[in-house]
């Protein structure tokens, strides 16, 4: 029996567990997969194009019928700065060089879009029961628009501020973020990264700083790991790693045996690969440049040039540019399909606490 | 009533609750409070200054509850007499932390005292099995005062498995109260051990303002680094470095700490005179991630006691929905 089920019940769920919202590692396959284990399914929409998310949603609404997690980032957008642009252009231009390419050649614009009109309509339109935000919540006319829509608006704190934030600007639920979580920092009323406290720290914190439920996230992948964040106040878990090998996640041959190889001290938090701190396993464009470079683009903009050298390296089968997204629990990612991971963890859960309750 | 695991059986206590041997202020006074509580008080013999380390040891002979004493591996080493003071005073225990435990282990087993090893990697834990550590401590980086990199969710259930059952493991790392044992206890953990919360005691021997500031600092206020440790002129081995609140003399620092040291005479001065004047924007306070969870300077017995009756009620399952919406709702 779970001692809490408040986000059971609210999102309408078997199991209170949340499958993390990686943009780029997942899909609407693995979204499926975790829906059909009773678990939350979320489509990451950071580097979609409205219609494309509209179509990811239906995919995931034509298989299953569970409520789904729409997510999106809601950064302030800054146009690239051309001064730093060039230092960074200076910086990769030796890695160009190396590959055979032209350090001078026109690049795209990178590519992750904050949350929108053109979003906040496709959720009028499909009306997921869900939304997430990540860095905190967009401005309030779009949210007071995705709120009318019904949805259960969520968002991410790293730090009890940012917690209480989220609270009174009109989250309803609220997802701690430790520092062992993979991928970007959902960190917005600060940028010390040296003070992210770790999961375990953070969730009776924020447990006692809101009245809204908390998700524990960040370095849970097994059921003892569930166990404690409900122990700690958690009502839920959002997990990620434990995910990213399963054979219905998109990440490609490359990343997976790079991901394969990780132990527990392989990541460190950078702002290499996209200018906002993340959690990543270490690639060569970190080892080199950082985990932290002063000389490195703002988010998203240190991205667009990195994107030709990861073309080109993995090319020659080499992750050295690029974004190896995961947490500390890395190396508790399964090679099996999603449902049966999300059954595992909460049966693993329910079993141990269900031992020491004896 | 007492929580039973292998770690009390072990050491022969009621609750599986240590008390971190914290440099100088965990004193015999917090030691025997804590022991007489039921828990487990450890000294914390710090960097070794013999007459601290005969006077308190001498007072723990009063101490009617089994207790531990506590050092920094590589510091003992340059002072390896002050084990024997140590053994002297018949503690349960001997806590061996930072640096390698095997040049001690033989006088402290053939005394018949028990051997605590606290680790931050499985390297360390095979490390310290191999020298026949009697208890392993799995110490997260959200711990106050000196550790490493690893976070406690990330390591504690690395070295229970580990260890597979031939030790008990006790977890150490942003620990406060009676959730974080409950949360242990599921991670495979049979026991806990708290800094910052029994810094913030009546009992510990440290400044009324420091535990002040303990009680009024939130979560996201505590740096670790080097910063105090090249102030003080101690340089810790790797990968060893110091969590702290985040103070002026941190903020002054951190990233400059080359700078610290080309200035070093001028920094140490203005930071003796500091800690003199009780100036706590320049002085250290070493606390770990779980501050923001402390919010009062109770007897050391009560924090026992509080830990212990939480946690209870979350293993048994009787803390859940219901309760949990009470609580909110009483706030």
């Amino acid at each position: 029996m779970w001692p809490d089920r408040r986000i059971i019940d609210l999102f309408k769920i078997e199991f209170p567990i949340l499958l993390a919202p990686m943009a780029g590692a997942i899909d609407a396959e693995l979204a499926i997969a975790v829906a059909q284990g009773g678990g939350l399914p979320s489509v990451p929409c950071a580097l979609l194009a409205p219609e494309k998310a509209r179509e990811q949603v239906n995919i995931v609404r034509q298989r299953v019928s569970a409520p789904i997690n729409l997510n999106f980032f809601c950064h302030k957008a800054v146009e690239a700065d051309p001064a730093r642009e060039a230092i960074w252009r200076q910086r990769l231009a030796p890695y160009y060089r190396e590959l055979g390419l032209d350090p001078a050649a026109p690049i795209n614009s990178a590519n992750r879009a904050p949350f929108n009109a053109a979003f906040c309509e496709v959720v009028e339109e499909l009306k997921p029961e869900v939304v997430s935000f990540h860095f905190g919540l967009p401005d309030q006319n779009l949210l007071k628009r995705v709120k009318a829509t019904g949805a259960i608006v969520m968002s991410s704190a790293t730090i009890v501020r940012e917690a209480i934030w989220l609270e009174e600007h009109g989250a309803d639920v609220i997802i701690a973020q430790g520092a062992e979580a993979g991928g970007h920092r959902a960190m917005f009323l600060t940028d010390n990264i040296a003070e992210q406290p770790g999961t375990f720290a953070l969730v009776p914190q924020v447990v006692d700083a809101v009245k809204v439920p908390v998700i524990a996230a960040g370095g849970i992948a097994d059921g003892r790991g569930i166990a404690a964040a409900f122990a700690l106040g958690a009502a839920g878990v959002q997990v990620g790693s434990a995910y990213l090998r399963c054979p219905e996640s998109k990440v490609s041959a490359l990343i997976r045996a790079a991901l394969a190889l990780a132990s527990d001290d392989s990541t460190v938090i950078t702002n290499v690969m996209t200018g906002r701190p993340a959690r990543a396993v270490v690639n060569r464009a970190m080892r080199e440049m950082g985990p932290v470079c002063p000389d490195a683009p703002a988010f998203p903009h240190s991205a667009a040039a990195l994107a030709p050298l990861k073309l080109a390296a993995e090319k020659l089968g080499k992750v050295d540019f690029t974004s190896l997204w995961a947490g500390q629990a890395v190396r508790l990612g399964r090679e099996m399909p999603a449902a049966e991971v999300t059954r595992a963890l909460a049966g693993g859960a329910l079993a141990r606490m269900g031992k020491l309750a004896n | 009533m007492p929580i039973e695991t292998t770690l009390t059986a072990r050491l022969g206590i009621q609750q599986p609750i240590l008390s971190a041997p914290m440099a100088g202020i965990a004193g015999a006074r917090l030691v025997a409070a804590v022991s007489e509580a039921g828990g487990f008080g450890i000294l914390g013999c710090g960097y070794g200054d013999r007459t601290w380390v005969e006077q308190e040891t001498a007072k723990l002979r009063a101490c009617r509850a089994p207790f531990g004493i506590g050092f920094i591996t590589w510091s003992l080493a340059k002072q390896p007499e002050l084990l024997d003071i140590a053994l002297a005073a018949k503690p349960r225990a001997i806590m061996l932390s930072f640096g390698d435990p095997k040049p001690f282990c033989s006088r402290i087993k053939r005394s018949g005292t028990l051997l605590i090893c606290q680790v931050q990697t499985e390297e360390m834990a095979k490390e310290a099995l191999d020298a026949g550590a009697d208890i392993l401590i799995a110490q997260g980086t959200e711990a106050g005062g000196h550790g490493a990199s690893r976070t406690t969710l990330d390591i504690v259930p690395a070295v229970v498995d580990l260890a597979a059952g031939r030790v008990p493991v006790v977890a150490a790392g942003g620990l406060a109260d009676g959730r974080g044992l409950a949360a242990m206890m599921m991670l495979g953990a049979s026991g806990v051990l708290l800094g910052t919360r029994f810094y913030a005691s009546i009992e510990c021997d440290a400044d009324d303002e420091a535990k002040q500031r303990i009680c009024a600092a939130t979560s996201g206020t505590t740096t670790r680094g080097v910063v105090f440790d090249f102030t003080r002129s101690i340089f810790w081995p790797a990968p060893f470095t110091l969590r702290s609140l985040t103070n002026d003399h941190v903020r002054r620092w951190t990233g400059r700490e080359v700078e610290l040291i080309q200035n070093l005479s001028a920094v140490s001065a203005e930071y003796a005179a500091a800690k003199a004047a009780r100036n706590f924007d320049i002085a250290g306070v070493f606390a770990g991630e779980a501050v923001g969870l402390i919010h009062d300077v109770p007897h050391a017995a009560e924090i026992v006691d509080r830990i212990t009756g939480e946690a209870e009620q979350i293993l048994s399952g009787r803390r859940n929905s219901t309760t949990m919406a009470q609580a909110v709702a009483a706030r």
